[in-house]
């Protein structure tokens, strides 16, 4: 059983690393400003994924650490960012 | 039901909630790329990608008992912050004009609360 575990936690960081691929691409090509902006939050939720998959996979609680810490910051500059937009001011 | 069976019954949980995540993260990045316009792509990734995330902390809650707090923070932080930044970034949009795709009617222009 711990085979299978591991074996579908290493086809799920590889199948992230390509959709963290994807979406720096759409970044570089998006429409408009929003549209980077949301492939950005995306880029940091799957990179949030991935740390938690290292975590499982070397069953280190540090990794969780950096995941707590990088949400936040995440959460925080897109709030930051979409006010900036709208109103343009930044507090 | 000794405690060799109750470890592979919560191995058997981890491992399906992780196909789950990883399904839900493709199908976010998937609608990212597919869907036509910045609000639908807002729903894609707000609500289906950030799922990806919880059920693979919920593998993690499954797996090591023993750090189950720093999981179960993480799923409540994660569920209350990013619908919360996802509004942010729609509202944003529609106060900057950017336009909608194949809409039929806008109910928040026609309501007139929307002061501009």
């Amino acid at each position: 059983m711990e085979q299978i575990l591991s074996i579908a936690l290493n086809i799920s960081l590889a199948i992230h690393l390509v959709l963290i691929a994807v979406c720096v691409w759409r970044v570089w090509r998006g429409e408009n400003l929003i549209d980077r902006i949301i492939g950005l939050d995306m880029n940091a939720t799957l990179i949030m994924a991935i740390l938690v998959l290292i975590a499982l996979i070397t069953m280190n609680p540090v990794y969780l650490d950096v995941t707590l810490g990088l949400a936040a910051l995440g959460f925080i500059s897109i709030v930051a960012l979409a006010r900036y937009i709208a109103d343009h001011k930044m507090f | 039901m000794n405690l060799e069976m109750i470890q592979f019954f919560f191995q058997l949980l981890a491992l399906l909630a992780i196909i789950i995540g990883t399904v839900f993260s493709i199908s976010g990045v998937l609608g990212l790329i597919r869907l036509p316009d910045v609000y639908t792509r807002l729903h894609a990734t707000g609500k289906v990608g950030l799922f990806g995330v919880v059920f693979l902390l919920i593998a993690e809650v499954f797996l090591t008992p023993a750090i189950i707090s720093k999981g179960l923070v993480l799923i409540i932080l994660l569920i209350i912050g990013g619908p919360a930044a996802s509004h942010a970034l729609g509202s944003a949009a529609y106060r900057a004009g950017i336009p909608m795709k194949q809409a039929i009617r806008d109910d928040l222009r026609d309501s007139g609360l929307h002061s501009e």
